[in-house]
């Protein structure tokens, strides 16, 4: 197993989840939590065109990613094993405009996987 | 944002796509050089690139002649393993600054944007070709796509300016469908271009393998649907990772193949070298098979014969002639040898295109021809079908030959000819193989080095720019 995912979602993504990202994605390797959207490190192949889709600018190319947002990289590896594959875009979550530029919403974020 | 429209697919495609399983793939990829930087590579991939050869390339990092920005530097653990034991291979994959010591070249080679009528379509002769994808699994530093691939920005011909998308299913399909019926409603013809039907598309882009089974089978179902009948998949992803075509893509293939019969697949591969498929001992030579051949890398081979086992699957590697990786007729002739024998027929091999850079990579036409057609001394006469083909915006041309018999008065002429051939206009059929002649130029590597020695010019590749023959300049 690789660990070269090189592009990761950072917090702005948990309670918003936009899911632009998910309709431009050429390889589907998105998969979605209840409140979060993170991308399978080894299906991604780095074309970036999520990237700029993301409304909220959450996602980065790995090789971009600050210092201080690392962590994220593990948690992304570790929820796409266990989360459900997306396939479709999806409106976002009620409260998306409200939380898209809070900071510090790791504690929010739930990591179990959907009910549905 | 601008939400894409989505293409409804019938109910016929959708029994089709419910079938189609994506499987895993985990091709190892390391993207950009900064990972061979701060050593985060894997512990046995760190020696790829010197820490000479790393400084060199990180300190053009921000400058004009930043490689990254040019070319994205992609490879994939298959390619790296394969390339320990290969120049070529390495000079495919590793990034150099000497790719933009000159940055001479056109940003839009073939001048592509002014056949594009639709986003992410180019459309000449009875095919069209398509961008289903803006990435491949690993970028060949040569890549005349750099554009598209680096996300740069083009200019159209109405003179707006931005990169160039990719196409999208619904857009290609009504297309396709009122393109074919205005040819049907005027006797074979359009109307305004004189072009036939649309028959066959190419899906290129980037390469449509990196994309997932659902995605492809998508796009097949969809062309087919709209009355394509021939669907090209230009890949080099039988280099870059041949264990990309499994069970799960035979498998998608064959349901494919159930529900739309009539459809021809066409897999354009691109092996540039022989040591890109076959096997090679510590010594770094080649197998012999005791039944004869060469040994294969087993997992390139069993992709071959997967499709070689499926009648309506035809197999055609193409490719360019690049400085310092296949300018070397030894090699191109134990490609084509072993290429024929295994199933996979020789198609084109290109001059280099005019992209930014391309002194680099490109070598002089005439040379070109000349290792090709050694490399085809002792072939037999089926292993030798591929031509040397350079395309010219008018269309696809062949040199066809190069002469040394002395031409008095021409200049150039003392050392020969060069013969071109015009195979396909763009446009229209008419023009299919007329004929160029030059004066000899052995530095030429594109038509421009020609300008000043054009002797007939019955193909028009020299006065649709108003430059003319050497008689008709003298009258």
């Amino acid at each position: 197993m690789g660990n070269l995912h090189d592009i990761c979602r950072h917090r702005y993504c948990i309670q918003c989840k936009y899911t632009d990202c998910v309709s431009v994605c050429p390889v589907s390797c998105f998969y979605e939590g209840p409140n979060f959207l993170v991308i399978h490190p080894d299906e991604c192949i780095d074309c970036d065109a999520c990237v700029a889709e993301c409304p909220v600018e959450a996602i980065f190319d790995e090789n971009e990613l600050p210092a201080e947002k690392q962590h994220f990289l593990l948690i992304n590896e570790e929820l796409a094993q266990k989360w459900p594959q997306i396939l479709d875009p999806k409106d976002p979550l009620p409260e998306a405009d409200k939380w898209a530029n809070v900071d510090n919403k790791l504690e929010h974020l739930i990591k179990t996987a959907p009910e549905h | 944002m601008t939400r894409i429209e989505r293409y409804v697919p019938s109910d016929k495609e959708k029994a089709f796509l419910d079938q189609v399983d994506n499987g895993k793939h985990d091709r190892q990829i390391i993207n950009g050089i900064k990972k061979f930087v701060d050593g985060s590579a894997p512990q046995d991939m760190q020696n790829f690139y010197s820490p000479e050869e790393l400084k060199a390339i990180t300190d053009l990092d921000g400058t004009d002649r930043d490689l990254q920005k040019r070319m994205p530097i992609k490879v994939t653990r298959h390619y790296f393993e394969q390339a320990t034991k290969s120049k070529a291979m390495r000079t495919l994959v590793k990034a150099s600054p000497k790719e933009t010591y000159d940055l001479d070249g056109s940003e839009d080679p073939g001048k592509q944007m002014s056949y594009s009528p639709v986003e992410g379509l180019i459309h000449k002769y009875e095919l069209g070709l398509i961008y289903v994808a803006s990435t491949c699994s690993a970028h060949c530093r040569f890549c005349y796509r750099e554009e598209l691939i680096a996300k740069k920005e083009v200019t159209r011909p109405d003179g707006t300016v931005a990169p160039k998308g990719l196409a999208q299913i619904k857009d290609i399909v009504e297309y396709v469908l009122e393109h074919n019926r205005l040819v049907d409603e005027n006797g074979g013809r359009h109307p305004e271009t004189g072009r036939e039907r649309l028959r066959e598309i190419l899906m290129s882009g980037g390469d449509p393998m990196v994309l997932s089974n659902k995605n492809i089978a998508q796009w097949l179902s969809a062309l087919s649907q709209a009355g394509i009948e021939s669907i090209r998949i230009g890949t080099k992803e039988m280099a870059f990772y041949p264990k990309r075509f499994d069970e799960t893509f035979f498998a998608m293939l064959d349901a494919f193949h159930e529900l739309y019969p009539q459809t021809n697949l066409r897999m354009m591969v691109h092996f540039n070298h022989p040591d890109e498929f076959l096997a090679k001992d510590f010594e770094g030579n080649y197998i012999p098979h005791p039944q004869g051949g060469l040994e294969w890398i087993p997992e390139t081979h069993a992709a071959v014969q997967e499709f070689c086992r499926r009648p309506w699957i035809n197999v055609d590697n193409q490719s360019p002639i690049i400085a310092g990786i296949n300018d070397d007729s030894d090699a191109l002739r134990i490609m084509q040898r072993e290429l024929k024998r295994n199933g996979v027929e020789n198609h084109y091999f290109f001059c280099g295109r005019d992209i930014v850079g391309h002194k680099a990579f490109n070598v002089p036409i005439e040379k070109a021809w000349h290792i090709l057609n050694e490399s085809q001394k002792g072939l037999s006469g089926v292993e030798a079908h591929a031509r040397l083909s350079i395309t010219h915006y008018k269309g696809k041309t062949e040199v066809a030959a190069v002469t040394n018999d002395p031409v008095p008065g021409v200049k150039g002429g003392e050392n020969g000819v060069v013969i071109f051939k015009l195979l396909r206009s763009a446009e229209d059929a008419p023009d299919r193989c007329k004929v160029t002649i030059v004066g000899r130029n052995s530095e030429a590597i594109w038509f421009s080095g020609y300008d000043d020695r054009v002797i007939i010019d019955e193909a028009e590749l020299y006065s649709m720019y108003d430059i003319k023959a050497l008689t008709e300049a003298a009258a």
